[in-house]
């Protein structure tokens, strides 16, 4: 067992000690910052667009629908009657970032609903203002036209309809909409997904160097191959903790001095504080934390035997495709999975050990998951990961005094009967 | 007390070939040990079954009269291998720390005799250096000691003086002897006689997987006898060939160039040969008689090809001038 420490102290040290390390722990709470930095600059209006309208009207249809506009904090907008050239003058300012974008109208517009907007950035959020403010103007027109009272359309508009969501999972309901849940999810998935990858190649190159250089035959001299591939795979999973810890405590951190962030850039305060944040259960971060811990055992270990299999880089970046591949299976399936968890294909996928550290954890948080199934899951990954480590550190254990070229599939299997 | 190795027809097979074949050898208590052969005779491939790294196709190896091989017994044995590696990213204080706890020392004892040991050989300012910032003999040096930071009572070294400069070769010599100094064994692979010669209290041949002789230096010499006879020459050689071939007292040569190791006939008068060599007008530096040399042994033992592979002696040549 000391020996095993040691193994894995050093493979913790080692990585640690890594300009890489550092890079990825900085970079993460930078990006994240970032984000929360955007939103709040986006409350404070930057959200704002400078628009021009663009009229070809012949009715006061222009001159209302610039109104409605106006109407609008997203908007500042500039009515320009239709001539020659105009477009093309609007075109250059638009380059020049002095306008945001414009929008052209006609006549047609209450006939065919068709209009048109060109910008410089089309986000969505800005189209779909406009083509609410178009739409409300559009349909009070026609209906003045067939003699309807504005007072009357007006009071028919006044109405905004919202659902309130509320989450049935699990036989408890929980106040939260689909968005949150499908972010929270498709985050978990790609968190758990990179670090699988990243880390379980940490373990699959260690192994390398050990071969590569040589050492290999000291240790193997002095340590048993499965204490050496166990110091390995725990050592390497400590690292990705920290990791995770490092990136979670700076998350936390920042989200509690988000008002004092807002404050120094001038933001609104109240909107920082109001800032929605995906509420996290105790028990999705357990499960998610159990499967990543299971993830990331079954893929190390074939990790390490690829990297032991292999005698260079490119042997082992070769070797370790069929094992990404597997990898990636969840990870194209996660937004199948979030748009449909109870799916027979997404059942398939939270069983197999394989496909089952992501699939299962996006389930869970999506909440068509019950604790019966997620024992079920649980239990074949536990499986999976005892047969898959027993084949791997056979294939370990031969492999990483080979030198030369690769072995066959037939070769393989002999190692593993032997 | 039970010898530290005993090695009882193990063979070791690889596809197509026998690396080993019922070889057998014991290495007793407190001496050094050498296993001799040229490349390729399964010198490696016997230490490494002595260190678990293989496990014998049949036959077994006890070490310390206990079943089991090197990794059951690692506390007690260092093993420097044929292929030197160590960790190149790591600093050398931390790879030596390592290597030790992978034996089972602690991590304090062995900080603290890895700094002992790099002070004792001139590295101390570079424990906090990478490994790969040293140049490849202060690597061969740190590999060294990680092989003894343990204190083991016994060492292993597959062609430890392979890669050493004459000072660095000179270091782990002195190192070598002091440890049978201290009651420990040694045992060590080589092909190159003169060191074998140097320092072997005993030793085994092998060629082809197979043991030719072993015993201790005296008995091998003994039992390879013959009177001998080297002669080392100072420039010119004058007809020394003539002589040379002279069957009725030369029965085999060694011809170095610059010198020479003769297997006389029985009966032949070294005095003639002697006198020979004076009046054809060589210069002699060196005229010796001698019991055979290790390299001429080995020679003799697993034939002329091999000894091709094996190096010629470079030693010797500086033992100047006995009785010229």
């Amino acid at each position: 067992m000391h020996k095993v420490w040691a193994v894995i102290r050093r493979e913790f040290v080692e990585r640690v000690r890594t300009r890489w390390f550092w890079i990825s722990a900085i970079l993460g709470p930078v990006l994240f910052g970032g984000v929360i930095v955007y939103q709040i600059m986006q409350s404070v209006g930057g959200g704002v667009r400078d628009i021009a309208v663009v009229d070809s009207t012949t009715s006061a249809f222009g001159r209302r629908v610039t109104e409605a506009l106006a109407a609008s904090p997203n908007f500042r907008v500039t009515r320009v009657p239709a001539g020659p050239r105009v477009i093309d003058s609007l075109t250059s300012l638009v380059e020049a970032k002095q306008l945001n974008g414009f929008l052209i109208i006609s006549n047609d517009l209450t006939e065919t609903g068709k209009a048109e907007y060109r910008a410089s950035n089309l986000s969505l959020q800005t189209v779909e203002g406009l083509e609410r403010a178009l739409n409300k103007v559009a349909v009070k027109v026609r209906l003045e036209t067939r003699g309807v009272n504005p007072a009357v359309v007006d009071w028919a508009q006044g109405i905004r309809i919202t659902l309130d969501q509320t989450k049935i999972a699990r036989g408890k309901t929980t106040k939260e909409s689909a968005g949150e849940s499908f972010i929270l999810a498709y985050v978990m998935a790609v968190l758990l997904f990179m670090a699988i990858l990243l880390y379980g190649v940490n373990v699959m190159s260690s192994g390398l160097e050990e071969k590569t250089t040589r050492v290999i035959e000291v240790l193997v001299s002095s340590l048993r191959p499965f204490q050496l591939m166990l110091g390995k795979v725990a050592g390497a999973g400590a690292v990705s903790f920290f990791q995770f810890l490092i990136w979670g405590v700076s998350a936390r951190l920042l989200i509690s001095l988000r008002v004092p962030i807002a404050r120094a850039l001038g933001a609104d305060a109240s909107a920082a504080a109001g800032m929605k944040l995906p509420h996290i259960p105790f028990a999705t971060l357990v499960v998610f934390m159990a499967f990543f811990l299971g993830g990331f055992l079954l893929y190390s270990a074939m990790f390490a035997a690829v990297g032991a299999m292999s005698s260079n880089e490119q042997e082992a970046r070769q070797a370790q495709q069929p094992v990404t591949y597997l990898l990636m299976i969840s990870y194209f399936s996660i937004i199948g999975l979030t748009n449909d968890p109870s799916s027979t294909f997404a059942r398939t996928l939270s069983i197999v050990p394989f496909t089952s550290p992501i699939a299962t954890p996006v389930r869970w948080t999506a909440g068509s998951m019950g604790v019966g199934e997620l024992g079920a899951s649980l239990a074949m990954l536990l499986i999976g990961i005892v047969a898959i480590t027993w084949v791997a550190a056979r294939i370990y254990r031969v492999g990483i005094l080979m030198t030369g070229k690769r072995p066959t599939m037939k070769e393989l299997v002999r190692w593993v009967r032997a | 007390m039970s010898e530290p190795v005993v090695v009882d027809r193990a063979t070791k097979r690889f596809a197509g070939h026998t690396a080993v074949n019922a070889l057998s050898l014991s290495v007793p208590s407190g001496i050094i040990y050498g296993l001799l052969g040229p490349n390729g005779a399964g010198k490696t491939t016997t230490l490494r079954m002595i260190m678990d790294i293989y496990e014998p196709d049949e036959g077994s190896v006890r070490l310390f009269g206990q079943v089991g091989g090197g990794r059951t017994h690692s506390a007690r044995i260092g093993y420097l291998p044929e292929e030197r590696g160590l960790y190149p990213r790591m600093r050398v204080v931390d790879v030596l720390v390592f290597l030790a706890e992978a034996k089972g020392m602690s991590r304090r004892a062995a900080r603290i005799k890895a700094l002992d040991w790099l002070e004792r050989l001139g590295l101390i300012d570079w424990r906090l250096r990478k490994v790969s910032d040293l140049s490849k003999g202060m690597q061969q040096k740190v590999q060294f000691i990680s092989t003894i930071l343990h204190d083991p009572e016994l060492v292993i070294l597959d062609e430890p003086f392979s890669g050493l400069d004459p000072v660095n070769s000179q270091v782990l010599r002195d190192t070598v002897v002091d440890y049978r100094r201290r009651g420990k064994t040694v045992l060590f692979s080589t092909h190159i006689m003169e060191h074998a010669e140097q320092l072997c209290d005993r030793l085994c041949i092998i060629a082809r997987g197979k043991k030719l002789i072993d015993g201790t230096l005296a008995e091998v010499k003994r039992t390879h006898g013959g009177q001998h006879l080297i002669v080392a020459f100072d420039g010119s050689q004058g007809a020394a060939q003539r002589i040379f071939s002279d069957r009725r007292l030369v029965a085999k040569i060694q011809d170095f160039g610059q010198q020479a190791e003769l297997e006389l006939t029985n009966g032949a008068d070294p005095q003639e040969i002697l006198r020979g060599l004076v009046e054809s007008g060589a210069r002699l530096a060196r005229f010796e008689l001698a019991s055979p040399s290790l390299h001429k042994i080995f020679v003799d033992l697993v034939g002329p090809e091999a000894a091709t592979a094996a190096a010629i002696p470079a030693t010797t040549a500086a033992g100047v001038g006995a009785g010229a």
